[in-house]
């Protein structure tokens, strides 16, 4: 799958056919002769196919090459980028988790169609809630809030943005969860625990919650992708060095190492992400576990 | 995502009438994209230098007749501005201002609404008062709605063409074909779609003329959203492909394309309809946050996105976080109505 990705997207910008060097041309100074070197400096004067798979090669082995704009290795600038990003995502998830496990475990136990109600219009919100939106929204009440653009607190505004990342995943999450507690609790097992004699609280939090949470774990893993796009926004908006805006500023540049090393980073990533929500599946539930392993 | 799931609150009575809301709010939408130099008081480029980020024109009543008043620059570097009440200019309908074709056929010149000149050059009246250039917001942002529109609509035609045939190929062929074709398409959609539309975009020239920006949007929206298109149709062509009317259809000497589209699309155009309703902000949220990053369409060309750039002024985003934000707003807007209507299953 990253293979097809990393093609996909090297072939594109293959034929599109610009690069960092091409504005080279505007500048009177740097003579034809000139490009013509760099070009065979980077490699650039060869075939497609052949720059690919150059390109592969290195990237096997963990060498990503230089990025043109910045001067350093893409690897270790991408690292050192990812990890204010991964802290944002994971906050993000956290406060997704914090909104949707209780709301939909009261919702549940209590079966008010008043919270109920509640949970709809929090699902309807945060889902029709664009994150650019709710970025630009917490970048105005973080200016208000603050007398002068200069001492906005950091720690501030790291939850504004974790939250802001967070508004899709809680509406996911949370109608993931409520909906499939619901399904959850008119099944036979359940009618048994009630018949035992324990409590509804017993019945939801010993019997209900752990097979409900299976299709969440699946699409905690597949929103990571979301989170990873959604960090772009969100970090431009609010002014944040992470992944999203190294990634705009390797557009800009039109720096082609730069921009294969982050695709292909976030691409693995996903993939990874996908990989652990089946696992943390596995752990839950042992009929899939007997299946796979 | 989760509809059948989250309706259950709501009573099928009460769906509907959220439905509607969504309708109309749609259809305010449609409205002043076609009819944007109706609406706009002034030319969207028109730059006026006197008057740079002012805050919004307050609208003042002498009786029945809505009047505002000149404005004065009261310091330059603050911009800060105070009403000059010595003449009144009054409101009005149908007032003539540059001249457009409506519609693109007619010549006119008259606006919805203008100020009237009684003496000399009427002040301008700025309902979501003016941007760093001093060009009238309002105006721009019915431009921007526009642009906006009608790239993702177009935007989604293309890519569910594009899913259409692939998601039609790989049911109706399947083995092989279907296993290659599912493989890409699942490929394409466990992708950060905004890298990847990023990533795309690397691939051409910065900076754009309009029409050039408008179909590069329209190419990377066919190339990154066609996958949920083709996913959705394969699975219903699957559905279908055993039915009777199918299979009376193919043994009856039909060629296959005349099969896929004759027999097979007017049976899945509904569930494919409702989905690529969906798809539509979608789109406009890429289109608004590629502009807003510096990479979709460029100035001095308004688009919902770039008009947002406009929040990295602090001081005005502190002043006037309504007026800078309107098209943040507009989006949120259009986005909430599309959701009410995909919430009701007849779309």
């Amino acid at each position: 799958m990253i293979l097809i990705v990393s093609a996909v997207t090297f072939a594109l910008l293959g034929f599109a056919g610009g690069d960092a060097l091409t504005q080279l041309r505007d500048n009177p100074q740097i003579s034809e002769a000139t490009i013509a070197r760099l070009r065979s400096v980077y490699g650039l004067d060869q075939p497609l196919p052949i720059r690919y798979f150059r390109w592969l090669s290195a990237a096997v082995t963990g060498d990503l090459g230089e990025s043109m704009y910045f001067r350093v290795p893409v690897s270790s600038l991408v690292w050192t980028r990812s990890v204010s990003t991964f802290l944002l995502g994971a906050a993000a998830f956290a406060i997704a988790l914090a909104f949707a496990v209780p709301l939909s475990l009261i919702g549940t136990r209590y079966k008010s169609t008043t919270i109920d109600a509640f949970i709809d219009l929090l699902i309807l919100l945060t889902a029709s809630m664009p994150r650019i939106v709710l970025a630009l929204v917490a970048l105005a009440v973080s200016v208000r809030l603050s007398a002068s653009a200069m001492d906005r607190s950091s720690a501030i505004l790291f939850w504004l943005a974790a939250l802001t990342l967070s508004a899709p995943l809680i509406s996911v999450f949370l109608a993931q969860l409520h909906g499939e507690l619901q399904r959850t609790m008119r099944e036979d097992f359940i009618k048994l625990a009630r018949a035992k004699g324990l409590s509804e609280s017993a019945v939801i939090l010993r019997h209900a919650v752990r097979p409900a949470l299976n299709p969440v774990l699946t699409i905690a893993g597949l929103s990571l992708g979301g989170v990873l796009g959604g960090s772009v926004i969100v970090e431009s908006v609010l002014g944040r060095q992470g992944l999203g805006t190294l990634m705009v500023s390797a557009v800009r540049a039109r720096d082609l190492p730069l921009v294969m090393g982050i695709v292909l980073f976030t691409s693995t990533a996903v993939w990874l992400g996908n990989a652990l929500g089946e696992m943390l599946q596995a752990i839950n539930d042992k009929r899939i576990r007997d299946l796979s392993f | 995502m989760n509809e059948q799931s989250t309706r259950d609150g709501f009573s099928r009575r009460r769906t509907d009438r959220v439905a509607v809301i969504g309708w109309l709010v749609i259809a305010v939408f449609a409205l002043s994209a076609v009819f944007a130099d109706s609406l706009a008081p002034y030319d969207h480029r028109a730059q006026s230098r006197l008057e740079p980020a002012t805050p919004a024109t307050t609208i003042h009543f002498s009786g029945l007749t809505p009047i505002i008043y000149a404005r004065r620059v009261e310091d330059p570097l603050r911009r800060t501005y105070s009403e000059d009440t010595s003449v009144a200019y009054p409101v009005g309908f149908f007032v003539r201002g540059y001249s457009y074709k409506l519609l693109g056929i007619v010549e006119t010149d008259l606006h919805l609404f203008g100020v009237r000149s009684t003496s000399g050059v009427a002040p301008r009246i700025n309902l979501l008062g003016t941007d760093q250039l001093g060009r009238d917001r309002f105006s721009r942002l019915l431009y921007a709605v526009r642009f906006s529109l009608v790239v993702a609509f177009i935007g989604v035609l293309v890519a569910c063409l594009v899913g259409f045939l692939v998601g039609g190929v790989s049911g109706y062929a399947g083995r092989f074909v279907d296993t290659f074709l599912m493989g890409v398409t699942d490929a394409m959609l466990a992708l950060p779609t905004l890298i990847l539309i990023l990533g795309v975009r690397a691939a051409f020239p910065l900076e754009l003329p309009m029409t050039r920006a408008a179909l590069l949007l329209l190419l990377i929206f066919a190339l990154t959203g066609w996958a949920e298109m083709a996913r959705l149709t394969r699975g219903l062509v699957l559905s279908l492909r055993k039915r009777e009317f199918v299979v009376a259809a193919i043994a009856l000497g039909v060629s296959q394309t005349r099969v896929l589209f004759r027999h097979i699309l007017p049976n899945i155009l509904p569930s494919l309809r409702t989905r690529a309703f969906l798809l539509l902000p979608t789109f406009l949220l890429a289109e608004v946050a590629l502009s807003y990053l510096g990479v979709g369409l460029q100035e001095p060309e308004p688009s919902l996105g770039n008009m947002l750039t406009a929040a990295s002024d602090l001081d005005q985003l502190r002043s006037q976080p309504f007026s800078v934000l309107s098209p943040a707003f507009a989006v949120l807007l259009f986005t909430l109505g599309v959701r009410l209507i995909g919430r009701s299953d007849r779309v």
